[in-house]
């Protein structure tokens, strides 16, 4: 999917960058003289990393063949000579670096060749990695409700407090009749109503239990490991494949 | 008319064929049949112990991840590829929807419509339904809370204030598994509306009325290429019909309603035969889960300040 590229920079100018509104020579670096602590949290939403460019490849031609990855709906990007600075706004799952929504790409010149940098930021990294404590936190509030609700629950049921009206069940059959076309076919006899639950129909008062959403938060850790590891090692393979395909074609 | 604004395909002679051999197209031709038929026939002759809802929230769950199987295998678009990003913005929706949501229900939702009605409506009442044989009364519980689910559905693309917590499921840019999860809340409340769950008080046919949502309405969202029968795709909802209600074509969204039973847009005259593959508003913008949350709110807001706000020409004219 491409659409047209908006080279007009949508976003005020970030940390870090150049007077000139060019990217900074070291943007990650800058971000993090400011904020320090971020130097041992940041993995959580960034992914970072180089790949060394064939001996040949000039800075120009590197990006060139880098430059259709950014010409796609809701991204906007800017090229120097040697940086490139990518941002993403609602971009579609169809976009193949959809889980980066901001970035910069930098090819340095060093005594074996020229290496690509890339940092790149992912809010979709950060979302899953606070998901299991929101879960935690949801099984929480669910066990705190439940436990608000038991004292009220038993003062309704404590004897001599309910009335009559309330303690009137919907009425239930002795037996529950089964067609002859079902017991013909073999289908088992349906159960009759086990005393106590007649209070219940259907067990329509069972209340939320906190089990589905330690489940989730359990899901969601696994995910944010699978998705930290896999999404850094697909970014590496797009750019690998973007730098050498034209070039084997 | 339909496909003016974005690609769509109608007619299921233009719809293309799951490609491959034999034994492929054999398998991804009957796996729909099958599945129905097979959870069917476990629920009516399943043992009490076993026909339970812990062993229907068991057979859901792998059932799904069959499915996501079968997407990995025979996708219907390469386009619709589920990502990670995909798979996490997904769950988490079906992780509200089994947790938070399912709290709001137990207090103001579903939950409180079926205790009422139960417990108002004598059992008695209620003789000739349970002496009826087990699949048809299975066949009427899905059928009543679907033929509602298609009148709230069709609402909600007719009538503004539905439409505006419903418009951000139609963001959505490809079908997948749970993608019938992801929508905002309040859409999500109101679709569970229903009382459906009022016939938990006979539990096998229940159980078996589950099923039709389980092995029909899932395929609603699901990226697989199936060669469903003539006869499935004339009765029952199915990925082609619901790519057509989400496809950037406005005139095309405004058909195929029904969650299971396609058959009750056929008798409303609002059911197209046919798939799309480009999917969403906007030309595909994909919302983020943060305006996913808000979009209803702070667009019905700009409305109203449209319809009913002070023009800013006549303060400026003072």
């Amino acid at each position: 999917m491409t659409a047209p590229v908006s080279l007009a920079r949508p976003w005020p100018p970030q940390p870090g960058e150049a007077a000139n509104g060019g990217p900074s020579t070291d943007t990650a670096t800058l971000f993090v003289k400011k904020f320090p602590g971020m130097r041992f949290i940041g993995w959580i939403w960034q992914v970072t990393g180089s790949l060394p460019l064939a001996p040949e490849q000039s800075s120009d031609e590197a990006f060139d063949r880098l430059a259709p990855l950014f010409r796609q709906t809701g991204t906007s990007y800017e090229r120097t000579s040697d940086a490139l600075v990518f941002r993403k706004k609602d971009q579609p799952a169809q976009d193949k670096m959809s889980v980066f929504d901001s970035g910069v790409l930098r090819i340095e010149k060093g005594a074996t060749g020229s290496v690509l940098r890339y940092h790149l930021i992912s809010r979709a990294l950060l979302f899953c990695f606070l998901l299991p404590p929101l879960f935690l936190g949801i099984a929480q509030l669910t066990i705190g409700m439940a436990k608000f609700e038991k004292p009220a629950t038993e003062a309704a049921g404590a004897p001599g407090k309910a009335s009559g009206a309330s303690k009137k069940p919907a009425a239930k059959p002795a037996a529950v009749p089964q067609n002859p076309i079902d017991k013909f076919l073999g289908a088992p006899a349906p159960e009759k109503p086990k005393k106590g639950e007649a209070d219940k129909p259907g067990g329509r008062d069972k209340k939320p239990t906190p089990t589905p959403a330690y489940v989730f938060a359990a899901i969601f850790a696994t995910l944010y490991v699978v998705g930290r590891i896999l999404e850094d090692r697909l970014v590496k393979r797009l750019f690998k494949k973007s730098l050498l395909g034209s070039q084997n074609a | 008319m339909i496909g003016a604004q974005a690609p769509v395909t109608v007619g299921w002679e233009n719809v293309p064929k799951v490609e491959g051999g034999r034994v492929k197209q054999f398998i991804f031709t009957w796996f729909q049949p099958t599945m129905l038929f097979a959870l069917l026939a476990f629920w009516y002759y399943a043992p009490n112990s076993i026909a339970k809802a812990s062993t229907a929230i068991g057979i859901g769950i792998g059932f799904r991840v069959l499915l996501l199987g079968l997407e990995w295998v025979n996708p219907r678009y390469e386009s619709w590829r589920l990502t990670w990003k995909e798979l996490v913005t997904d769950l988490f929706y079906v992780g509200l929807t089994y947790t938070l949501l399912r709290i709001v229900d137990s207090y103001i939702g579903s939950d409180v419509m079926v205790k009422a009605v139960q417990h108002h409506v004598h059992w008695d009442s209620f003789k000739w339904f349970i002496g009826l044989p087990l699949l048809v009364q299975a066949f009427l519980i899905s059928f009543i809370f679907d033929f509602g689910q298609y009148w709230m559905h069709r609402g909600m693309h007719h009538w503004y204030p539905l439409w505006l917590p419903h418009s951000v499921h139609h963001y959505i840019t490809q079908l997948n598994i749970n993608k019938g999860a992801v929508g905002n809340p309040v859409e999500l409340f109101l679709i569970g509306l229903g009382i459906g769950g009022f016939f938990d008080f006979v539990p096998r046919a229940f159980l078996l009325a589950g099923s039709f949502g389980l092995a029909i309405g899932t395929y609603q969202h699901i990226n697989v290429r199936f060669n469903s029968p003539k006869w499935w795709r004339f009765l029952f909802n199915t990925t082609e019909h619901h790519s057509l209600h989400h496809s950037q074509d406005f005139e095309a969204t405004r058909s195929n309603y029904a969650g299971s039973f396609i058959f009750i847009d056929r008798i409303f005259g609002t059911c197209v035969d046919g798939e799309a593959e480009l999917l969403g508003m906007e030309g595909g913008r994909r919302m983020s889960i943060r305006e996913q949350m808000t979009y209803p709110f702070t667009e019905g807001w700009k409305t109203l300040k449209e319809r009913f706000g002070r023009p800013s020409v006549a303060v400026a004219a003072e």
